[in-house]
């Protein structure tokens, strides 16, 4: 019998739950059916803690769920507090000054009682600094971008602030950004400055990625995935290919 | 080899090939060079097995490094809260005035670079400025002129 860590135990708004040690207190959440607001958050991706929306109260204590591995048993935690809506509606009203006219952040904005607070207007760039692009170009097998400066000047962007040298076109950044900030094109592919060939499918001419991208992977047979799915089937069957047409 | 790539290659082959290095080496390049070249970041980024942009991002993280060239002389201001209340501003407005550049830059010739600090600990003497890391007290812009 594999050898099993006792489980780790707590309340979250009252409900009891059980979970593996090392479990996050958003992943706990989740077993229970309770939604905490994330922005920064991906599953796919390592948690990095950034936009602070996820916070929860412990005995008068904030902690940021994403990030907070549950090791102990016992523990109480309260998604709903008095104190749990302040620091968010605070956090809303801090990531607002990024991002004014971002509509699931306006959503939240109505949840929290928040508005965008003039004082505090930063740039309006649309981007909250959350890494989730950094993070799922890293993923993904590159490290294109980075968040660089510190303070107010801190952004995303490639090094020396050009076109990134290591981007593969892959567009992970574009469609892992919360709030749809970073602009790119899907055909032609360009993006950061950069343009890109797209590597068409043989069989069927739809475009399957960039050579970059193919070559990050260590693809060199270049069918679609539908093409090769097609194709493999075919050579189980030993049937003649044509037979398949017409899917 | 160019020089900027030799210098660099010396300084990477003083440690261990490890990420871990990675501040170091800049520090070392910044002193070398008095900023950090592209071409000494994108050799550092290959030698190390990380990305430029980590590279890039570390290099812009800290305030002792530079991706201009500083003066060969650095005159640092304090701003902190007694030096300010003892007239830091009015010094820092003259220096830049007299010397025809401003804070974070440095003169044409290289030879001067101004930069300004938020405490040095030394409040008792505000307003207080560095001349290359030496610490002089009580100033007024003719003082501070003398001292470079």
């Amino acid at each position: 019998m594999p050898h099993t860590l006792p489980k780790v135990t707590g309340t979250i708004d009252g409900l009891k739950f059980e979970v593996s040690p090392g479990t996050t207190l958003l992943e706990a959440a989740k077993t229970l059916g309770i939604t905490i607001p994330t922005l920064c958050h991906h599953p796919g991706l390592p948690p990095d803690g950034n936009c602070r929306l996820c916070l929860v109260e412990s005995g008068k204590k904030l902690l940021p769920s994403c990030v907070f591995p549950l090791r102990e048993s016992g523990g109480a935690f309260s998604t709903q507090s008095p104190m749990v809506f302040e620091a968010r509606a605070f956090v809303v009203t801090l990531l607002l000054s990024r991002a004014p006219k971002d509509k699931n952040l306006l959503k939240l904005a109505e949840v929290y009682g928040a508005q965008a607070d003039p004082l505090l207007s930063d740039g309006e760039d649309g981007c909250l600094r959350c890494a989730r692009c950094v993070r799922a170009c890293r993923a993904g097998g590159s490290e294109a971008i980075a968040l660089i400066g510190r303070s107010r000047e801190r952004k995303v962007a490639g090094p020396f602030f050009e076109p990134p040298i290591d981007c593969v076109g892959c567009l992970a950044c574009a469609r892992s950004c919360p709030t749809g900030v970073i602009a790119f094109g899907e055909e032609p592919r360009s993006i950061w400055g950069r343009d890109f060939d797209l590597v068409k499918c043989p069989r069927c001419g739809r475009p399957i990625g960039t050579p970059e991208e193919l070559k990050r992977a260590g693809l060199t047979d270049p069918l679609c995935p539908d093409c090769r799915r097609r194709e493999f089937s075919a050579s189980l069957l030993e049937l003649p290919e044509a037979s398949f047409t017409g899917y | 080899m160019n020089s900027v790539e030799s210098q660099v290659m010396v300084i990477l082959g003083a440690r261990p090939r490890e990420a871990r290095h990675l501040l170091a080496i800049l520090q070392e390049i910044q002193a070398a060079f008095r900023y950090l070249p592209k071409e000494a970041l994108l050799i550092v980024a290959g030698a190390l097995g990380i990305s430029a942009a980590r590279v890039f991002s570390v290099a812009g993280f800290y305030k002792a490094l530079s991706f201009t060239p500083k003066g060969e002389r650095l005159l640092t201001v304090c701003q902190g809260t007694a030096c300010h209340l003892r007239g830091s501003g009015k010094l820092i407005e003259s220096l830049q005035s007299r010397l025809g550049f401003k804070i974070g830059q440095s003169s044409s010739d290289g030879r001067l670079g101004l930069e300004s600090v938020n405490c040095l600990g030394a409040c008792a003497l505000a307003p207080v400025a560095t001349v290359d890391g030496a610490v002089h007290g009580h100033l007024t812009p003719e003082k501070a002129l003398e001292l470079i």
